[in-house]
């Protein structure tokens, strides 16, 4: 090592522990301040995220809700068919004759049952013509 | 001094290499950023439209969802036609390597594919378009199969498709759908700007994976209106097996009958024979739908005396008493064969030529009318015209007009012939007589149902045809064609009927054929407060008979006792007392739980009081309990609500006066006295 290369420092003790750095208020509320809009601006970017979010959440929810209705109305309507279907008279009555073995009553085995609502009557002239 | 000056030049150097560099990264990195700031300025102002409609594109997709036909139902809310979503296989022909191995398999999954069939799907997906049907509207469990096969370039859609619950039922009054949702026939073509209702267009944002986020209704679909028919699916299913029967008893080729109410102009029932399955039309031959009832024109025959004596009756030619000599039996005309009656009948009165169908006898009378008022007859009775608006297709029939009727003509016409009608004329004609002398528009349209809301169609009269007194006269002749005349295969007991017959040789090619005849008979009952008109057209019946009297007749008396006993319309000849029931409202009706075991164990005790002479306590029994339980102790009962018996009269314990009508006071409110207890 070259002496050349040598550097010197002079060391100056300085003892500055008693200064105490007095506590700026102002600055002190600027930060609080800054601290607290920085805070609500995060909370409003989150909050506004967070709805979007949310309305993408449940638009997928209203669609999802949407197409089970859908299928759901399409299975009544399916089973309305079904129904009507089996109430054919044309496949009721082969049951009834075919798999039950039962028989239409002839008129003496019936009684008609008239209603008390009947259908309005000819006019008066024909009935008294009658 | 040197080492001083390299220290002192050292530090500047390297700040200098820095500095340079840090000016070439910040010019790179400002580049950089005025780069893709550029290209944004580009994107976003110079392209702004064309990226947005691409985005647009992307994002948005407009879909239209097809409306729902309208619903047909009956006369009370029975289903006839109804649309469900179906499934159809569609493919993207390019993205089908081996179309030959797509088209076995997808062949596979059908319920019914020939080798045909499947060289149709080849060819289907050997194209190289982006889309084509492959089989359209297939069955829910055919779906279920070729969606398990997940089959590349093969995707199923849904489609709405047209089903009739009841199959042939009223095939030909509901008509039929075609694949493209079009009604082609019946009510389903003659109104179906109606029925099939107008698309809507719903816009659906998706996201990158195609899946819908949301959608907005631009225009929603509109759904057809449902239809309300006049037709009541039980007589329908009665005058449809009625026809069947008689069709095929008498090896006939075909036939029609029509049940009209007579005081609306409803028509109640229109079967044809041979029918077909609408959920299946285009298997079956042009000629199988074709509505016989109102397209096919037939010479009535003797039906038609009836107008010849409404003219006669009317315009004062005759009376019923007027006697007419029927001999020899014939009657010639120059240049035709003579014109013959089944029988001598020899001086009859005009009453008796109507009742045993003389031909002589109504050319007779026919030709006293004349040509003139003849045919301004025919004319006010609906022959020769359209009548019905709610069926396409109509024919109007053949009828003369008074300048080109000479004698021989003339007298065709009073008997029934060289005149053509359609069944539904002549059901029509026949109702105004029943209802004194109204030509009500015959319908086949009750209503309207659209948004809920329901709109009837009004019953229209198109013309007074004959006075009531003439009504009145007529009915009383057609009775006595029942009674003693050519239709007492018609009568059923208890009921009048007034009703004629009618039997006509078919002409083909010009000719009237010896072995083919139209068959008929055409009624209505009670003759007195007519309910029904019934009319049975048997087409070339070679049973055991052809005449209408042995073929028609017995149809419509089949057809007519089911149709009284389903409609409630009591005897009118010494009719016993009539069990009356009064109709409920339904809605606060509230079931109650039936006793029928404890009803049963009772029966036998509660006729203990009957045999010394008591009237039995029948409260809580059901309706039916009651009413076996008074018919077995010799009474008759009156019925008013309905459930089960809450009142009596005469009261339980009261003298027992056969013969005397029971009031039985039903009630579901469960309100049912204890079983014998005290009033």
């Amino acid at each position: 090592m070259n002496a050349m290369d040598f550097e010197y420092a002079i060391k100056k003790d300085i003892r500055n522990n008693p200064i105490v750095r007095e506590v700026d208020e102002a600055r002190q509320r600027q930060l609080w301040r800054s601290v607290g809009i920085g805070l609500f601006l995060v909370i409003v970017l989150l909050f506004s995220a967070w709805q979007h979010f949310e309305l993408l959440r449940h638009g997928y929810q209203i669609e999802r809700m949407q197409q089970e209705r859908a299928a759901e109305e399409e299975i009544n309507r399916h089973l309305r068919l079904e129904v009507e279907t089996l109430r054919a008279p044309r496949r009721i009555e082969k049951i009834a004759t075919e798999q039950l073995h039962l028989v239409a009553p002839s008129r003496g085995q019936a009684i008609v049952i008239e209603r008390v609502t009947p259908s309005a009557p000819p006019d008066t002239s024909v009935v008294a013509a009658r | 001094m040197f080492i001083k000056a390299n220290r002192e030049a050292k530090p500047a150097d390297w700040r200098t290499t820095v500095r340079s560099r840090v000016l070439v990264c910040a010019t790179l990195l400002g580049l950089w950023t005025a780069a893709i700031e550029a290209r944004l300025m580009y994107l976003q102002v110079f392209e702004h439209a064309d990226l947005a409609a691409r985005a647009e594109r992307q994002q948005n997709r407009t879909v239209s969802p097809a409306a729902k036909r309208g619903d047909i139902v009956d006369r009370k809310g029975r289903l006839l036609a109804y649309s469900v979503d179906a499934d159809t296989v569609a493919a993207v022909p390019s993205d089908i390597d081996d179309p030959n191995d797509v088209a076995a398999q997808i062949c596979h999954a059908l319920d019914e594919c020939n080798a045909e069939r499947r060289q149709a799907f080849v060819k289907k997906l050997s194209g190289r378009g982006s889309f084509a049907y492959v089989i359209r509207q297939i069955s829910p469990e055919e779906a279920r199969r070729v969606r398990a096969l997940a089959l590349p370039g093969i995707t199923l859609l849904k489609e709405s498709r047209r089903y009739y619950p009841n199959s042939e039922l009223a095939a030909h009054v509901v008509g039929y759908v075609g694949l493209d949702n079009v009604g082609l026939g019946g009510i389903e073509s003659a109104y179906d700007a109606q029925i099939r209702g107008s698309a809507g267009k719903l816009l659906i944002q998706t996201d990158n994976h195609n899946r819908a986020v949301f959608s907005r209704v631009e225009r929603p679909a509109t759904a057809g209106a449902g239809i309300e028919l006049t037709i009541d699916q039980y007589l329908q299913f009665v005058a449809e097996r009625e026809l069947r029967t008689g069709v095929e008893a008498n090896h006939a080729v075909g036939g029609s009958a029509i049940i009209m109410d007579p005081l609306t102009g409803e028509i109640l029932a229109l079967a044809n024979w041979p029918t077909f399955n609408p959920n299946a039309f285009g298997r079956v031959e042009d000629d199988l739908r074709r509505n016989r009832a109102i397209q096919t024109l037939y010479e009535p025959g003797s039906t038609f005396k009836i107008v010849t004596a409404s003219a006669a009756i009317e315009q004062k030619v005759i009376t019923p008493e007027t006697m007419i000599d029927t001999n020899p039996g014939s009657i010639t005309f120059p240049g035709r064969k003579p014109i013959y009656d089944t029988h001598k009948y020899g001086v009859i009165n005009f009453t008796d030529v109507i009742v045993k169908s003389s031909n002589v006898g109504a050319i007779k009378v026919g030709l006293r009318i004349g040509p003139e008022r003849l045919t301004q007859y025919v004319s006010k009775f609906g022959f020769g015209q359209t009548l019905a608006p709610d069926f396409k297709g109509e024919t109007a029939g053949i009828v003369w007009s008074a300048d080109k009727l000479n004698d021989s003509a003339l007298a065709s016409v009073s008997m029934g012939y060289q005149v053509g009608v359609t069944a539904l004329q002549m059901a029509t004609a026949v109702s105004s007589i029943a209802n004194g002398g109204h030509l009500l528009q015959p319908r086949v349209v009750r209503a309207f149902i659209k948004d809920g809301r329901r709109m009837e169609v009004a019953h229209k009269e198109m013309r007074r045809t004959i006075e009531p007194d003439t009504a009145a006269t007529l009915t009383t002749i057609m009775e006595q064609v029942v009674e003693r005349g050519t239709a007492r295969a018609a009568q059923i007991e208890g009921y009048t009927i007034a009703g004629k017959t009618g039997t006509a040789a078919k002409l083909v090619n010009g000719h009237y054929q010896k072995s083919d005849y139209n068959a008929s008979f055409v009624g209505f009952v009670p003759s007195r407060n007519p309910a029904l008109t019934i009319l049975v057209v048997i087409d070339s019946p070679h049973g055991n008979g052809y005449t209408g009297g042995a073929v028609s007749a017995p149809v419509f008396k089949r057809i007519a006792e089911a149709a009284l006993t389903y409609m409630g319309v009591g005897p009118n000849l010494n009719p016993p007392p009539p069990v009356m029931v009064a109709r409920h409202d339904p809605s606060v009706e509230q079931p109650i739980t039936p006793t029928p075991a404890k009803a049963a164990s009772l029966f036998a005790s509660m006729l203990e009081p009957a045999r010394d002479g008591l009237m039995p306590d029948l409260r809580g029994l059901s309706a039916r309990d009651a009413l076996r339980l008074l018919s077995r102790i010799g009474m008759s009962a009156r019925l008013s609500g309905s459930g089960f018996v809450v009142d009596q009269r005469p009261q339980a314990g009261s003298p027992l006066v056969r013969g005397v009508a029971c009031v039985l006071t039903l009630d579901r409110r469960g309100s049912t006295p204890a079983l014998g207890g005290p009033q």
